[in-house]
């Protein structure tokens, strides 16, 4: 086994393929594996979190406090109504916030991933071949590609 | 009660239902049967176009999760209750968010045509009897939806010809499902797709409209609408605060609780949902998808708010409790008050091809499940072939179709929101604790997920059966017996955490599996958030 390498694109032409792990078992050991798992995660179970858990509280409250639900805030819309308009609110910041925050944090790290995952695919395919080559299999991402209609 | 019989409709308002609804069937019938899949490839029936915009697949996702329930049961549900009524609606919208943070692109990602292709990557042993326990779940939970949607068709011709006689509830229920099983078998997930974008746009351009001339009628003063309310409810402002319809006791407030439990987490386990989720190759389309559906249900959502408390302002609270007691009627009469016969029909003609849409979609999901996961893969044990597969996916669809048609002339008179609670129920305690595991939980097992999915189908059926649903009040099926020992009609409340108990008891007591298993979750891991080639 050779030692650790983050960058291990840059130094495969010495192995074999068959004494390597799948490509796949080496991605899921590299410290940028771990950061994208656990930035995707974090903010997955923080939003849910808060936007259901926060529904959930909300209707928790207005069966068992009533009256402080009931309190009039401006003619007939009380306190309680007021924090059900404010779901959708919450909803909508929490989407607007996650597409932001996929975009900016996670998206990249995986797309880096992905692309030295398709590296190590074709390096193992033929190994023999002059590093160079593996240059040619990175594709960036096209990210938004598509019509929006 | 006399009105029942009745009807609301006069004869103008029904002719132009029918002119509509028939033009609208025939048009996406064409549509379907033009896209339908013309090679015999799985990936096409099961999936459909993977290359949609992601407008056209947020409206494909909204017409999967707004059901007719939906627009007729839950804006009735506002226009009695007020307050708890909107709370209802407001989980339908946040069910939403679970599907859009946590599920959805782990899932396409790690997913290929079913849950149960998930499921069988992750896991290293137990693969087939997991998918079976997967398709009996999914298959419990599309008739049960099936069945109330079906049934909803029938009471929906309640609202116009009074009563129907048995002749004409059998002639309705077979019209409709023969169209569903159309759909579905012939036109697979393209066609199925057809007609969700069109019952999409339909929905929201009728609730916007009919919305936006709720507010035009209060001179754009929702303070003034909720008075209007208040005062046409008979109950004064309490029509504006909690408990109407479940406060009066800790075990109706528990009640409501675990029934807001169940919609939640389950909306966000309905197979035909998931399986929408699969259809984009992209996961940046999928996303864009997502946000788009996100927009679009909350409106429909918010726009049906404004319709139940319009329909108790204008029509007046006695009123709709007369015709219906479940105010399944509400919006219909809120349409005639405000627009005449032509609005009226325009209304009932888009509740009918909600239904339509809804039912061909979970005929789609319950097929593909039947075909892949247990003809595929447990009785050929994944050697079937691609044409053969299609084949029993066209056929299962056709008879699952026919049974739910069965099934919904024998249950006439039953409560289909009791019917569509089940089905939420059993999707949040055995889909979702195992949607959860598989996607974030390194050791689970195949004893896990067999523990989950039997015991969480299980034990929310039986909570169900001894419940007041089945025995003991008037409203029961079997108003004369009594073993209802479990208080609450919805179950969710047990039954979800019992789901997710029983998944981590499964794998904490199965024996570890070692670096196998380790290696299996590790690739699965690296798939689920970096992805795989197409």
């Amino acid at each position: 086994m050779p030692d650790f390498s983050p960058w291990h694109d840059n130094s495969l032409t010495y192995s074999p393929p068959n004494s390597e792990p799948a490509p796949s078992r080496r991605i899921s050991e590299d410290p940028e594996f771990h950061s994208l798992r656990r930035a995707q995660r974090r903010f997955g179970v923080r939003a849910t979190l808060l936007s259901v858990g926060g529904f959930l509280l909300y209707a928790l409250l207005s069966h068992s406090f009533p009256d402080l639900m009931n309190q009039r805030l401006a003619g007939n819309l009380t306190l309680g109504l007021a924090l059900g308009l404010g779901q959708f609110v919450v909803m909508g910041v929490t989407a607007w916030c996650y597409v932001r925050y996929m975009r900016t944090r996670v998206d990249p790290l995986a797309r880096g991933l992905a692309s030295r995952l398709e590296q190590h695919e074709a390096n193992s395919l033929r190994a023999a071949a002059p590093n160079g080559e593996a240059g040619q299999t990175f594709r960036p991402g096209s990210s938004r590609g598509f019509r929006t209609w | 009660m006399v009105t029942v019989s009745e009807g609301i409709v006069d004869r103008f308002s029904l002719n132009l239902t029918f002119v509509l609804f028939l033009s609208v069937v025939v048009v996406t019938l064409f549509m379907a049967l033009l896209t339908a899949p013309q090679r015999d490839e799985i990936s096409e029936f099961y999936l459909g176009n993977r290359t949609m915009s992601p407008l056209r697949n947020g409206l494909a996702m909204c017409g999967d999760y707004v059901s007719a329930a939906t627009l007729l049961g839950s804006t009735g549900l506002v226009a009695l209750t007020g307050y708890d009524g909107l709370l209802y609606l407001g989980g339908t919208v946040v069910a939403w968010m679970m599907v859009l943070l946590l599920v959805a692109e782990p899932l396409r990602r790690a997913g290929k045509y079913t849950l149960g292709d998930t499921l069988a990557l992750r896991l290293t042993r137990l693969q087939r009897p997991a998918r079976l326990a997967l398709a009996v779940c999914t298959l419990a939970i599309t008739t049960l939806y099936l069945v109330a949607q079906l049934v909803g068709s029938m009471a929906l011709l309640t609202q116009f010809t009074g009563e129907p006689s048995a002749a004409t509830r059998t002639l309705c229920v077979i019209v409709i499902g023969t169209i569903v099983i159309v759909y579905a078998a012939i036109g697979g997930a393209p066609g199925a797709t057809v007609i969700q974008i069109i019952k999409a746009v339909m929905l929201i351009a009728g609730v916007t409209v009919t919305a936006v001339m709720v507010l035009h009628h209060y001179d754009w003063n929702p303070g003034a609408l909720l008075s209007a309310a208040a005062d046409h409810s008979g109950t004064g402002t309490q029509f504006l605060e909690p408990g109407l319809r479940y406060g009066v006791s800790t075990t109706s407030k528990l009640d409501f609780f675990s029934l807001e439990l169940a919609i939640v987490l389950g909306l966000a386990a309905l197979p035909h949902v998931l399986m929408r989720l699969l259809a984009p190759r992209k996961v940046d389309v999928l996303r864009s998808s997502l946000v788009w559906a996100v927009g679009l249900v909350g409106l429909v959502c918010l726009a049906a708010g404004i319709l139940g408390l319009g329909a108790t302002a204008v029509v007046g609270r006695e009123t709709i409790a007369q015709t219906d007691h479940k105010g399944d009627s509400a919006v219909l009469l809120l349409a005639n008050a405000l627009g005449g016969g032509i609005l009226t029909a325009l209304l009932s003609c888009l509740a009918f091809v909600t239904l339509l849409a809804v039912a061909a979609g979970l005929t789609l999901a319950a097929a593909s499940s039947l075909a892949h996961d247990l003809y595929g893969e447990v009785i050929r044990k994944g050697r079937a072939s691609e044409t053969e597969e299609l084949m029993v996916a066209r056929l299962s669809a056709a008879v699952i179709g026919v049974l739910a048609m069965m099934l919904a002339l024998i249950s006439w008179g039953a409560n289909t929101a009791t019917l569509a609670f089940l089905a939420f129920a059993i999707a949040a305690s055995a889909i979702l604790p195992t949607i959860v595991y598989t996607l974030f939980w390194r050791r689970f097992t195949g004893e896990g997920a067999l523990l989950s999915l039997w015991g969480g189908l299980v034990c929310s059926v039986l909570l169900v059966l001894f419940s007041p649903v089945v025995s003991s009040t008037p409203g029961s099926f079997y108003p004369d017996a009594d073993f209802a020992w479990f208080p609450l009609q919805n179950p969710g409340i047990v039954s979800i955490p019992a789901g997710f108990l029983l998944g981590w008891l499964g794998t904490v007591l199965s024996e570890r599996q070692g670096a196998k298993g380790d290696a299996a979750y590790a690739e699965f891991e690296v798939r689920m958030l970096v992805g795989a080639k197409e």
